[in-house]
């Protein structure tokens, strides 16, 4: 790049030589015969005419004469005709002529036109482009003092130039700075600023440059097209360098080549059609030369830019990536947007679309990445991406425990195309991976273990094989697959002596034995792991599951103290907990097995044990429970329930404290069987105070309390209590499970089915381990029922009879799935069923009769009369009292029926008054239909 | 000094000619048809301007029928700009209000004042007079003479509202103006802008700033809109929590725009970055000793 200076082929003014000399005429051309005084005429008189050509033989004389005087006048004399003799060439053209003797000018004294003579000298310079010396003069011009605005604005621009022509370009920008801000000619302004920003580029004065920018994009300098390649080098290289920001703002100031080449084109005509209207209207040569220069100069920028492959996808993905990296991330993603949007299935669309998704989860924007993901996918299911994108959604999901949303992408991890890359391999193997995990999370125990399946048998170098058979291990076990799982678990032992699962493998591997029913085994195994793992976070299960096995030991004579053993673990197992839960599961099986031996102190010692050691994170309320439970073996009845209602009220606003309830219950039980009807009252009326008193903040409380009130007042006012729960559509989240058993109860006995579902889901998602628990399930079994969904109730009847099993409260269950059964027509099933209540003695009374009665149904159903009838006869006759002789006189009724259809009309006629005739079914209601019948038959 | 001797120098100084009889204001008045008279105008009677050309008794003109009176007012314009870039608003509002008080019962006339009055809808928004920026832009945007003018009012309008806080009428006005829709890349950087400055009133900070983000991204060269645009990236990524985003804009725009009013803001905005960052270390520090 060059440039004109202001005074390029500016005529200096004649400076006349008669100022120092008198005038004379000269007359000939061979001066040597002149004397001074007319040579000085001649020359002068050549010089006033302009014909420098024909002064310069004269001056070269005068200096040849003056030129080793050493008076003042004689060398003012020969330096005035030096600096003229050095102009009269520069006219001429002869500018190396002049500049040699602009020199001998400025080595000698007086040096009157010693500014004039070093602008002459760097214009020659400039002409000749030797920069040094045009950096050296100017240099020295700029020290003169009182220099004029002109003189010092073209000193700046020449050396600014010379600096930036030498590379020197931390020193161009001063120069060239004071002449873009003083220039008045736009041209030469937009120029000294392209200088400015290539010479800051290259001196890496970046906060200099960056102070720039603003100016240059209000002027058309933006699109020079030399500058915006520097530009997008330097940001390159600044991107390499790791130097964001800078890369950033130096990438954002390229423009795309289509505004370029447009600019540029435009710009080209408008110099052509000018320099052709001044060609005709004759302007000087130089100035030819240079305009000509420009234009070349432009072509030759524009060619180098039609030569470059495009380059504004790339830039901008590199903003895009600045910007992500910069945590910039919304600038990042609607570059990445856009550019996914203009073509999504270029390379850089695609990439771009990875980037978007990569910005949205930093934004946590997960819907959208999501979207965008699952788009992605269905669009390509085979596409490049699809693989690391279904691995970073699953990853998040993991991570925000959607397990759900992981395994909905199976079918997406299936339809991928088989790979040989490793990379691919590896991530495939990491989709298997993540998927099982989200599946061993939802408890898809099945499908976990064939997802680690999958990992193990498909990808022996993945990264994950050893914890995908250590969980695969876990998910046999959490199928109750004990054998499978042991296998894993052995493997794992075997192969990763020192991998992350070592300790939890040994652990599980005594898990497995106990479940297999190797006892031994199973103790030995926990044995081990307490020894090699004494701290490991396992240890305090390790010594509860060993307790556990202890207890379950018969003492004998030879081994007395195997309750001693288990009582050692679970204190053990209370000192190594690492965890609340872990401390109360060996603090209250100790307790249980206090209790088989009746040890009431240790078991309130204990209680506070396990209450000092774990403070507030204790489950204070369950602790509270078995205190008052000993308490009141020992006697201290008082004591126990004023420990439980202070336990009520401590704990009972925190819905999540389940042991509140089980301690309302208790309350009530204590109060029922220890308490005088007295005592009770005065129990309630204290419960009265207590909710009179509350702060009404505390609903939970509250509601606690109001139940609890209810239950002590019997069994009618809290099954009233909890119609009116569901009667004032009682918020839920108030609810606690000793609230939410009356309100299930309450939904079943009025029938409604939208509230047995509600009440159902909740208690569910909020209590799963409540001991209430099976109200829920009763209440779901019953909307099954209604909506006649047999699979429904007998699902539900499962579910809740592997929770609670045969426990006194669950005879309800049993029955429901016997009359399922025959409701559906499977009578062997149903009799079968039937016949498993009668095995429970705790469910002894109606449900023994009503089973009867059930299996009698059954067999009357196969047209087996005979057993039917016997199954009636044994309801009259063994359950006459139970629920006020109702079964009996159904027994009766039912019995008659099977006489008539075995034609046995008289055996009928005395089953039926027999009924009447029993003092337990004579005033059954059913007994006044059974008289009308008799009548008709004639018999009374 | 005081401000109002303060701002009389000032217009002084602002002012290197004005009729010296307020009442008769040199000008050219021009009618529809291209007729023009330069002369001056004497005074202003209801609907009515009296307009003297100097030779015969004044005429009196229908204001309504007068297509433009060109004053000659020198105000030194080149002052303006250097106090506007030394951000002295205030005095430059004051100067001018001063200035072109004579020719206020002209207002209503289509003028060659609107350059001055559009500096002073620009200055009275910058200094949070929103009425009076809605005031002065309502007026310039009913002029057709200047299209360009007459958009810059429309932004004006726009951004007076939904900075006074009233959503409701800026949502209105950019359903007017139908720049509620189609707020796509490709659109215009102040249409984004101001669509971002209203989701933050509505307090969608991540619409607003998927908007701002595309003024940025899409406009790095626009030396008008990038720095409004990259001070709102800023105050949104701290809205939305993400100091470190707002603070990385910041720090680029006390590099970019050094001595301007978005960086005497950007300042501000990350001392109560520091706030806010100190605030939820403690808030997370008593947390932790909670649980």
């Amino acid at each position: 790049m060059k440039f004109l200076c202001r005074s390029y082929g500016h005529a200096f003014k004649a400076t006349l030589l008669a100022v120092a000399f008198s005038t004379g005429i000269a007359v000939a051309q061979d001066y040597s015969s002149l004397g001074i005084t007319d040579l000085v005429s001649s020359a002068d008189r050549m010089l006033q005419r302009r014909d420098f050509d024909g002064a310069i033989p004269a001056l070269v004389e005068i200096i040849n004469r003056t030129g080793s005087l050493t008076d003042p006048q004689g060398r003012d004399t020969a330096q005035t005709c030096r600096f003229q003799l050095a102009r009269a060439y520069y006219q001429i053209g002869n500018t190396a002529a002049g500049v040699e003797i602009l020199d001998d000018y400025l080595a000698n004294e007086p040096r009157k036109k010693e500014r004039m003579a070093l602008r002459m000298m760097a214009q020659g310079f400039f002409d000749t482009q030797e920069w040094e010396k045009i950096e050296e003069i100017s240099t020295r011009l700029l020290t003169f003092p009182d220099l004029s605005r002109e003189d010092i604005y073209n000193a700046n621009l020449l050396l600014g130039q010379a600096c930036f022509r030498l590379e020197k370009w931390a020193e161009a920008v001063e120069p060239l700075g004071y002449a873009a801000r003083n220039t008045k000619d736009p041209r030469v302004e937009g120029l000294c600023q392209i200088m400015i920003v290539r010479a800051l580029v290259e001196a890496e004065s970046w906060r200099e440059l960056f102070g720039w920018i603003p100016q240059i994009y209000r002027t058309d300098s933006k699109y020079d097209i030399s500058l915006n390649l520097t530009l997008m080098k330097a940001g390159k290289a600044q991107f390499e360098a790791d130097e964001f920001l800078n890369a950033l703002l130096l990438y954002r100031m390229v423009l795309p080549r289509e505004e370029l080449l447009a600019f540029a084109d435009e710009r080209l005509n408008d110099l052509n059609v000018k320099l052709d209207a001044d060609l005709k209207r004759g302007i000087a040569e130089a100035e030819i030369e240079e305009r000509r220069s420009e234009i070349t100069d432009i072509e030759a920028s524009k060619t180098t830019l039609e030569e470059l492959p495009p380059y504004e996808d790339e830039v901008t993905f590199r903003i895009g990536q600045i910007y992500a990296e910069v945590k910039r991330y919304w600038e990042g993603y609607v570059l990445f947007d856009k550019l996914y949007q203009t073509d999504r299935n270029s390379e850089i669309g695609e990439a771009s679309m990875l980037q978007s998704v990569l910005v949205l989860y930093d934004i946590e924007q997960i819907d959208r990445a999501e979207e965008r993901i699952l788009l992605y996918l269905a669009e390509k299911p085979d596409g490049q991406y699809a693989r690391t994108l279904l691995s970073m959604m699953m990853r998040d999901n993991l991570v925000r425990q959607n397990f759900s949303s992981v395994v909905e992408l199976r079918p997406h991890v299936e339809m991928l195309p088989a790979t040989q890359d490793e990379d691919e391999l590896s991530l495939q193997a990491d989709l298997h991976f993540m998927l099982a995990f989200g599946y061993l999370q939802s408890k898809d125990y099945k499908s976990a273990g064939e997802q680690f399946g999958v990992l193990i048998n498909n990808f022996k170098t993945s990264s994950h094989l050893a914890d995908a058979v250590y969980y695969r291990g876990m998910s046999f076990m959490l199928q109750a697959k004990y054998a499978d799982a042991l296998e894993d678990f052995l493997k794992y032992q075997a192969e990763n002596e020192f991998g992350e699962h070592i300790a939890a493998s040994l652990f599980r591997e005594g898990v497995c034995q106990y479940g297999l029913e190797d006892i031994d085994a199973a103790q030995a195994a926990f044995t081990s792991f307490i020894e090699k793992y004494p701290d490991d976070a396992l240890t305090s299960e390790a010594y509860s599951m060993r307790g556990d096995i202890e207890a379950s030991k018969e003492a004998t004579t030879e081994d007395p103290y195997t309750l001693d053993r288990a009582l050692a673990d679970y204190r053990k197992g209370i000192d190594k907990a690492t965890s609340p839960l872990q401390s109360a599961y060996a603090a209250f099986q100790a307790a249980k097995v206090y209790k088989l031996e009746f040890k009431w102190q240790e078991i309130i010692d204990l209680m506070n044990y396990y209450m000092d050691r774990w403070e507030e994170e204790a489950n204070v309320a369950e602790a509270v429970f078995w205190i008052g439970q000993a308490q009141i073996e020992l006697g201290q009845v008082g004591d126990a329930v004023t420990a439980y209602l202070n336990a009520i009220e401590r704990f009972g606003n925190d819905p999540f404290q389940q042991g509140v309830d089980k301690i309302i219950l208790e309350l009530v039980k204590v109060a029922n069987t220890h308490l005088s009807t007295e005592d009770r009252e005065g129990l309630v009326i204290k419960l009265k105070l207590k909710l009179t008193n509350i702060d009404l903040r505390y609903e939970v409380l509250r509601l606690r309390l109001q139940v609890a009130e209810a239950m002590l007042q019997g069994d009618d006012i809290a099954a009233a209590f909890g119609a009116e729960l569901l009667e004032a559509d009682t918020d839920l989240k108030l609810t606690t499970p000793a609230s939410l058993s009356l309100m299930c109860d309450a939904a079943v006995d009025i029938g409604n089915q939208e509230e047995m579902q509600r009440l159902y889901n909740y208690f569910i998602e909020n209590y799963e381990d409540s001991d209430l628990l099976w109200h829920a399930y009763r209440a779901i079994t019953y909307f099954h029922l209604a909506e006649k969904n047999y699979d429904g109730v007998l699902a539900s009847i499962d579910e809740a009879q592997g929770l609670f099993g045969a426990e006194p409260f669950m005879g309800w269950a049993q029955i429901f799935k016997a009359d399922t059964e025959y409701k559906m027509n499977n009578f062997t099933e149903a009799e079968d069923s039937y016949n498993m209540v009668m095995g429970v003695a705790e469910w002894r009374g109606p449900l023994f009769a009503e089973a009867m009665f059930g299996m009698g149904n059954c067999r009357l159903a196969v047209g087996d009369l005979e057993a039917a009838h016997s199954f009636y006869q044994r309801v009259y006759l063994l359950f006459k009292s139970y629920a006020d002789g109702d079964w009996a006189a159904k027994g009766y009724l039912a019995a008659a029926d099977v006489l008539i259809k075995m034609g046995d009309d008289e055996g009928a006629i005395n089953t039926l008054k027999a009924m009447l005739e029993d003092e337990y079914t004579n005033t059954n209601p059913l007994a006044e239909q059974v008289r009308i019948q008799l009548k008709k038959y004639g018999g009374q | 000094m005081k401000k109002s001797v303060f701002s009389f120098a000032l217009a002084g100084v602002f002012i290197l000619g004005v009729a010296s009889e307020a009442a008769s204001l040199q000008a050219e008045l021009i009618m529809p048809g291209g007729r023009s008279w330069k002369g001056l105008v004497v005074s202003r009677d209801g609907d009515w301007v009296e307009f003297s050309t100097g030779a015969t008794k004044p005429i009196r003109v229908g204001a309504d029928t007068i297509e433009e009176l060109v004053f000659e007012v020198n105000i030194d314009q080149e002052k303006i700009n250097e106090m506007n870039r030394n951000r002295e608003y205030e005095r430059i509002i004051a100067a001018l209000d001063s200035a072109l008080e004579p020719y206020a019962e002209y207002s209503d006339i289509p003028s060659n004042l609107v350059k001055y009055n559009s500096i002073l809808m620009e200055l009275h928004y910058k200094t949070k007079n929103y009425d009076k920026a809605l005031e002065i832009a309502q007026k310039i945007a009913m002029d057709e003479r200047d299209p360009e003018l007459q958009d810059q009012s429309r932004v004006y309008q726009a951004l007076s509202l939904i900075d006074a806080g009233r959503s409701e009428a800026a949502e209105e006005l950019l359903a007017e103006f139908g720049w509620d829709q189609d707020l796509s890349d490709d659109s215009s950087p102040q249409k984004l802008y101001i669509a971002a400055k209203l989701m933050v009133l509505k307090e969608r900070y991540a619409d607003a700033m998927e908007l701002v983000a595309k003024v940025v991204a899409f406009n790095s060269q626009d030396p008008e809109w990038m720095q409004p645009a990259e001070l709102l990236c800023a105050e949104v990524y701290t809205e939305l929590g993400m100091y470190d985003s707002a603070e990385e804009v910041i720090r680029e725009i006390s590099l970019l725009y050094k001595n301007t009013n978005e960086d005497d803001l950007a300042q501000q905005l990350k001392i109560r970055i520091e706030e806010l960052r100190a605030e939820k270390e403690l808030i997370e520090s008593t947390e932790s000793e909670e649980v």
